[in-house]
């Protein structure tokens, strides 16, 4: 009996292939666009005022000619 | 990986997506606010030395 079932037709949420794949295009140009977004502003808020402190507390990296070298070695 | 639009109806999923990050954001906002050092409206100046080691005992 349940062998006789119709083939099933569409899909759950109800979008085609073709829907689907263009509302796919806009969501990832989105999603990249908000990411940008996002890295400019963790960028200047960590130029601003960085939120990982040293070893010895913020007094360290508060200094400028300080914050670069201490940005430097975050990555390394 | 575009056929998870054909599990999730988009319109839900942008809904509760927008309604989770703005609700994420405020709370990160508020936090950050509730911050001596963060507080970009009524903060001035970055937290002075020693004053982020509150959880240490006072030097005498």
């Amino acid at each position: 009996m349940s062998s006789s079932l119709p083939p099933r037709e569409g899909s759950l949420s109800g979008l085609t292939e073709t829907e689907a794949k263009e509302f796919h295009k806009i969501f990832v140009f989105s999603f990249i666009v908000f990411t940008l977004i996002a890295i400019v502003a963790h960028f200047l808020v960590w130029s601003w005022r960085p939120w990982i402190p040293g070893p010895n507390g913020y007094t360290m990296i508060d200094h400028a000619h300080n914050a670069l070298a201490v940005a430097a070695s975050a990555f390394t | 990986m575009y056929r998870i639009w054909l599990l999730f109806d988009p319109r839900r999923a942008l809904v509760a997506l927008f309604a989770f990050l703005f609700t994420l954001a405020l709370l990160i906002h508020f936090i950050l606010l509730s911050t001596p050092r963060f507080d970009w409206i009524g903060g001035g100046v970055a937290t002075p030395p020693g004053a982020q080691d509150s959880s240490l005992p006072a030097s005498k």
